[in-house]
């Protein structure tokens, strides 16, 4: 689903926030980008929603080269592509369902569709009650869950989440883990960015982990490693196996050779 | 309509900077609302004056209506004439009447004696009107000789003069103007930047982030060109009968309610280019 070859990004001449970065996320995973502040983790958001473009090396969702898209191409890739911003970028003098909404108006869906959308999906994150709020009357949860409303409005196959945790104490952080894994159950791919550690210890989902603009490990999915993991068990006993029965017809023919010979 | 629902929330937001750039665009349309009239009051002066006589002799209180006779008669014998008419000072005594019946006190003032006795000349050619003028010049009865030419000359270079000051003033205004709402769409742009940026981020088009400002400017124009017609429109109405006692004779009103309807059409057009002009250039040059 989305592909990053040999990625590098500089700001500048001096500045490298990524430096050959490479890794590939299939269709429907739940993958952490982990790191410490400065570490490249928004680079590589915005270098999904074509905000930036690599100086070397090339982005892929599906089979699109996002360096390659013009200009004209973009605004579709960022309804493709659901973000839910650090900062959250909410329009501070939009109603929550007007901040829902906006996406659907650059389409041209008409306002009673897209309200009827909205809500749905202002109900699916537990907003179905405050949509009439601004984001200032809002806590930084359930801002946050306006973001996720937001990103979510064109039914996306890829939700970016950058440190959607950032600001929250932890049971708010786990709730939107939680909505965001349920969202992951639905079908659609979500690369989420943080840096809590303890969110990072508690799960089984795939970790990269990137420090100084470099990929330094990637943590394959307790699912994955599981699976993995018979496999070789697996392969290990069939050796067992053969080894045993190799060693006892061994023994068959040395018994046999002892008795011909008295 | 969700556009405008858009523009109307960005003047709603800031409706001091919505009022100057209203008021700008006021004051361009009043100039020109007040330029067009007086441009169509002038050409009907214009008109008028070109269609009196072109050469009119007025005759000394001492002339023999033989004297005036013979005159008429030397200057039909030239064959340059297509009309002379004799106006006795009675007739020009009716005239005055005619053109003050509504002011009784200066008819009383006036009798035929003080007016003099003329002749209106039509030439077939404009050109010999100097040379018919020359018939009659050397007679010791004619008090003075007036060429309509020259007052319509006068009037046209007048108008001229008075056209290019207005069309230098509104050139001035129109820049002004112009500025004006470039500068105060780019203020809305960059308070809006963090808002247009998080836009375009979630997949809006550039023209959906353009087209409020552009009808924004569009909003301006043509409330300006309404409040700037209406001012001037009013002004005409009040100074009409002000203006009509003061050129008593020179029928140059009303101005056609026609021509004051076509005057806001071109400036509705006018506006309309205008505002959204100003807007483009202003969405060019702040939002790259």
């Amino acid at each position: 689903m989305i592909q990053f070859k040999n990625v590098t990004k500089k700001y500048g001449k001096d500045i490298t926030a990524l430096h050959d970065v490479s890794f590939s996320i299939d269709k429907g995973d739940f993958v952490y980008l982990v790191g410490p502040t400065g570490s490249g983790k928004t680079t590589v958001f915005r270098l999904v929603i074509r905000d930036l473009v690599p100086d070397e090396g090339e982005v892929l969702i599906g089979d699109i080269s996002i360096g390659k898209l013009s200009g004209s191409k973009i605004p579709k890739l960022r309804r493709t592509v659901g973000t839910i911003f650090q900062d959250l970028k909410l329009l501070m003098d939009h109603t929550v369902m007007e901040n829902v909404i906006l996406p659907l108006q650059f389409t041209g869906v008409s306002e009673k569709n897209a309200r009827q959308q909205a809500e749905e999906i202002l109900l699916q994150v537990g907003l179905g009650d405050q949509k009439d709020k601004f984001p200032l009357q809002l806590s930084g949860g359930e801002r946050q869950r306006v973001a996720i409303a937001r990103a979510l409005i064109f039914n996306p196959e890829v939700l970016l989440a950058d440190e959607p945790t950032g600001n929250l104490d932890s049971e708010t952080s786990y709730q939107i883990i939680d909505l965001l894994q349920s969202i992951n159950k639905l079908g659609t791919t979500i690369l989420m960015a943080t840096h809590n550690k303890e969110i990072i210890d508690n799960t089984k989902q795939r970790v990269l982990t990137v420090e100084k603009g470099r990929l330094v490990h990637d943590r394959p999915s307790a699912h994955k490693k599981t699976t993995e993991s018979k496999k070789e068990d697996e392969g290990e006993e069939k050796e067992k196996k053969e080894e045993a029965q190799e060693h006892t017809d061994k023994k068959k023919d040395e018994k046999k050779e002892e008795h011909e010979t008295s | 309509m969700k556009h405008l629902k858009t523009a109307g929330r960005y003047i709603r937001r800031s409706p001091y900077q919505a009022l100057s750039a209203t008021l700008i665009m006021t004051l361009t349309f009043f100039a020109i609302s007040i330029f067009a009239v007086l441009t169509v009051l002038s050409v009907n002066l214009i008109n008028y004056f070109e269609t009196r006589p072109q050469l009119t002799v007025f005759f000394k209180d001492t002339v023999e209506i033989a004297q005036i006779d013979s005159m008429k008669a030397q200057l039909e014998a030239t064959g340059k004439t297509s009309d002379v008419k004799y106006i006795s000072k009675e007739q020009a005594l009716e005239i005055y009447k005619n053109i003050n019946k509504d002011e009784p006190e200066l008819i009383e003032l006036v009798t035929a004696d003080i007016l003099p006795a003329s002749l209106e000349v039509q030439a077939r050619n404009p050109e010999d009107l100097k040379s018919l003028a020359k018939v009659v010049s050397g007679s010791e009865q004619v008090d003075r000789i007036v060429f309509q030419e020259e007052i319509v000359d006068t009037l046209i270079s007048w108008t001229h003069a008075f056209q290019a000051i207005g069309i230098g003033v509104i050139a001035i205004l129109i820049t002004v103007s112009i500025f004006v709402i470039v500068t105060i769409i780019g203020i809305k742009i960059t308070a809006r930047k963090q808002d247009i940026e998080t836009m375009r981020l979630i997949g809006a088009s550039n023209w959906f982030i353009r087209v409020p400002f552009l009808i924004e400017g569009f909003i301006y124009g043509v409330m300006g060109a309404m409040i700037g017609w209406l001012l001037s429109y009013g002004i005409l109405l009040y100074t009409t009968p002000i203006l009509e006692s003061f050129l008593k004779g020179v029928p140059i009103f009303p101005v056609p309610p026609l021509t004051i309807v076509q005057i806001l059409g071109i400036e509705l057009v006018v506006a309309l280019g205008l505002g959204v002009f100003a807007s483009y250039i202003a969405v060019l040059r702040y939002l790259k």
